[in-house]
């Protein structure tokens, strides 16, 4: 496997594309037929999306990039309309992963045009393999899918809180083929051959509620998995673990703004609900408004600030408790068995 | 919601429910994320209403969290617990209002910590000596332009000692509410007595008679009896509130036997089971309009802001109902209203 150290990486961001930058939400069989053949300037974003995916992929002033990798479940053939639709967007990706749903249909492999896991665990390590060993990862999914299981087993198979046998358990669980199990188990081999002691490199995994699911449904995977309504939760998330700045979080607060998909008062509501989730630090606030101060660039969002203070101030005595414990190692199996019952998977 | 539509901001008291707080965070989600023109505010235990929100599908840009670690609790003496616990989830609420941060609040706690705490932040209007609770019963008859099956009753439960004076001022008061709540431009108002005939009833009553028979602009019936309430004679009925909550109460249980005689018939007898399914429309007619839980909250008419009091029994539909009127009494430039009428009336 060639490995591809670039020292101008700064960080790995790896994005799904359908309900998770995609809105493609559909309320009727014909709005579903339409979205294969929609043009690239007709799809739509999840909103923020192309802002937060714009502001993460900003080159930083040291050289510095950010490594984008998109590993979508869409058709192979949809290649050409998704890679125009980042463009227009404004996206500039290292990876670009589709399913080869052709090629599943003709070899028969019926249960692989819906099964993600055998699909997308195998491309995440391979990915893995190619990259620095200290890189650090963010990840965006939904849960609309197995995007909190997939990515909850991948940050545990790079730390090395379990291995190949648990991951080989889960993908033959979910009836991936034996060429994906044999993927996994060379990337692992090479992946182990190169951790260093105490590595972690999956430092969050966003999970955006496209379904509206209740966050609680993700406490099982940990502190690590951020259940965000919006964007504007995973940019004020992404601020407070220093991987964007204040510029950042106040152009992704002037879009929403500016979309009319969000009031002020409800960008202060959504904050609040973030850090009363335990995701955010109650000096986040302070942090926030003294980096905007310094930056002399607030005063479009200041409504915000405001509002979200007083909302803060809401929350005053809860301030002392820690509302999202560590994890315990996860029970993989039985996590797919729930989500195997929910879904019919 | 049009663009220009300010969201009606609602302080909701999460701690006062005979059910606890799951019933008023399950209804504030549900809430959050089907009407647009809300804001909702969760006020209570923090430590309670967050995992219990967390549980829930709901839209965090239409909800937030004021924490208190203070309520009232049943069986409290309203005043002395408001002494004891000046952040109350009641009071808190109140303030809120008071202080702009909320524009109505909703409670299924205590009437008597609630009208303090109201008292207390907000005031009531000028002319209103006594606040009144007010809440609708269903009705043989239809009320207003919306054909609405429900009449006003008030005082329910707010004032146990009242005057002459208090009946008249409640009775200008549920004539505006019903004016603007059942679209009814001219409701009949009546006074509840022991018969139709105008010396008949408590002196209070007797004089409070006569003084409603003078003033000009209110459809007055004159007296109805407690058999005229279900038959829907009059649109809004005033009492005192000793009296009122007997009435509420009495018709609330008999709606619920009925109810459960119904069902107990059902279950019971092949040849019962048959006969209500035949009028099965019928009997979901009668049912849903025994329903209280549809009615929402009732008002606490008299201050100088919506304030909403929910069952204390309410489950999640029934608050979620208080909160709809809360919406619609605050829209609605409710207050503005009564002042105006109670002033107009003179009955101050």
């Amino acid at each position: 496997m060639d490995q591809v150290v670039h020292a101008h990486w700064r960080h790995v961001y790896r994005w799904d594309l359908d309900k998770t930058y995609l809105d493609t939400r559909f309320e009727t069989l014909s709005e579903l037929v339409k979205i294969p053949f929609e043009r690239a300037e007709d799809k739509v974003n999840v909103p923020g999306s192309a802002t937060l995916l714009g502001e993460l992929g900003r080159p930083q002033p040291d050289g510095s990039n950010s490594y984008i990798a998109i590993v979508s479940g869409s058709p192979r053939q949809m290649r050409e309309v998704l890679e125009e639709k980042l463009r227009l967007d404004g996206v500039h990706w290292q990876e670009f992963h589709l399913k080869p749903q052709l090629r599943n249909l003709r070899q028969g492999r019926l249960r692989a045009l819906r099964e993600q896991v055998g699909y997308k665990l195998p491309l995440l390590l391979e990915s893995r393999c190619r990259l620095d060993p200290d890189l650090a990862e963010t990840l965006f999914g939904d849960d609309a899918e197995v995007d909190a299981l997939v990515y909850s087993l991948y940050a545990d198979l790079l730390s090395g809180r379990c291995g190949l046998k648990l991951a080989d358990q889960v993908l033959a669980e979910v009836g991936a083929t034996m060429e994906a199990r044999r993927s996994c188990e060379q990337s692992l081999g090479h992946l182990e051959g190169q951790r260093k002691a105490g590595s972690d490199p999956v430092e969050t995994i966003f999970i955006y509620l496209d379904r509206g699911s209740p966050p609680a449904l993700f406490a099982p995977f940990g502190p690590k998995l951020v259940p965000v309504f919006n964007y504007y939760q995973a940019a004020l998330v992404l601020f407070a673990r220093g991987r964007i700045d204040a510029g950042s979080v106040l152009r992704i607060t002037a879009a929403f703004l500016a979309a009319d998909q969000c009031s002020p008062q409800e960008l202060a509501n959504l904050f609040q609900d973030i850090v009363r989730r335990g995701h955010l630090p109650y000096d986040l606030m302070e942090q926030l408004a003294l980096a905007v101060h310094d930056q002399k660039e607030g005063l479009a969002s200041a409504q915000v600030l405001w509002a979200s203070a007083q909302r803060m101030l809401d929350l005053a005595e809860l301030n002392s408790d820690a509302r999202v414990s560590p994890s315990d190692s996860l029970d993989y199996l039985e996590l797919l068995a729930r989500l195997k019952t929910a879904r019919g998977l | 919601m049009p663009a220009a539509e300010v969201p009606i901001r609602i302080a909701l008291d999460c701690m006062g429910s005979d059910r606890g707080p799951q019933v008023v965070v399950e209804a504030a989600a549900l809430l959050s994320q089907r009407r647009e023109d809300l804001q909702l505010i969760l006020v209570g235990d923090g430590r309670a209403v967050g995992p219990l929100l967390d549980a829930q599908s709901y839209e965090p840009r239409r909800l937030s969290l004021r924490h208190t670690a203070q309520w009232v609790t049943a069986g409290e003496a309203a005043r002395q617990a408001l002494q004891q616990k000046p952040a109350a989830s009641v009071l808190v609420c109140s303030q809120m209002v008071a202080e702009g941060q909320a524009d109505a609040v909703v409670t299924a706690g205590s009437t008597g910590a609630l009208i303090l705490a109201a008292e207390r932040s907000l005031g009531r209007l000028p002319g209103v000596r006594r606040a009144a609770l007010a809440a609708v019963v269903p009705t043989e008859l239809r009320h207003g332009r919306g054909e609405d099956p429900f009449a006003l009753l008030l005082d329910v439960g707010s004032t146990l000692q009242v005057t002459a004076q208090d009946l008249v001022s409640f009775a200008v008061m549920g004539s505006a509410y019903a004016r603007i709540i059942s679209d009814n431009p001219r409701p009949r108002v009546a006074l509840l007595s022991n018969g139709s005939e105008p010396r008949k009833g408590p002196p209070e009553v007797v004089e409070a008679h006569a003084l409603l028979g003078d003033l000009e602009g209110l459809e007055f019936l004159g007296n109805v009896e407690g058999l005229d309430i279900p038959r829907g004679t009059a649109d809004v009925v005033v009492m005192g509130g000793f009296v009122g909550n007997v009435v509420l109460k009495m018709l609330e249980g008999f709606g619920e036997v009925i109810s459960d005689l119904a069902q107990d018939q059902r279950s019971r007898h092949l040849l019962g089971r048959l006969g209500l399914d035949q009028l099965s429309s019928g009997a979901r007619q009668i049912q849903s309009l025994l329903d209280w839980e549809s009615y929402g909250g009732a008002p606490v008419l008299g201050f100088t802001h919506p304030v909403i009091k929910a069952h204390g029994r309410s489950g999640s539909r029934a608050i979620a109902n208080a909160c709809k009127v809360a919406a619609k009494v605050a829209r609605s430039d409710m207050t503005q209203r009564i002042e105006r009428a109670v002033r107009q009336q003179g009955s101050g």
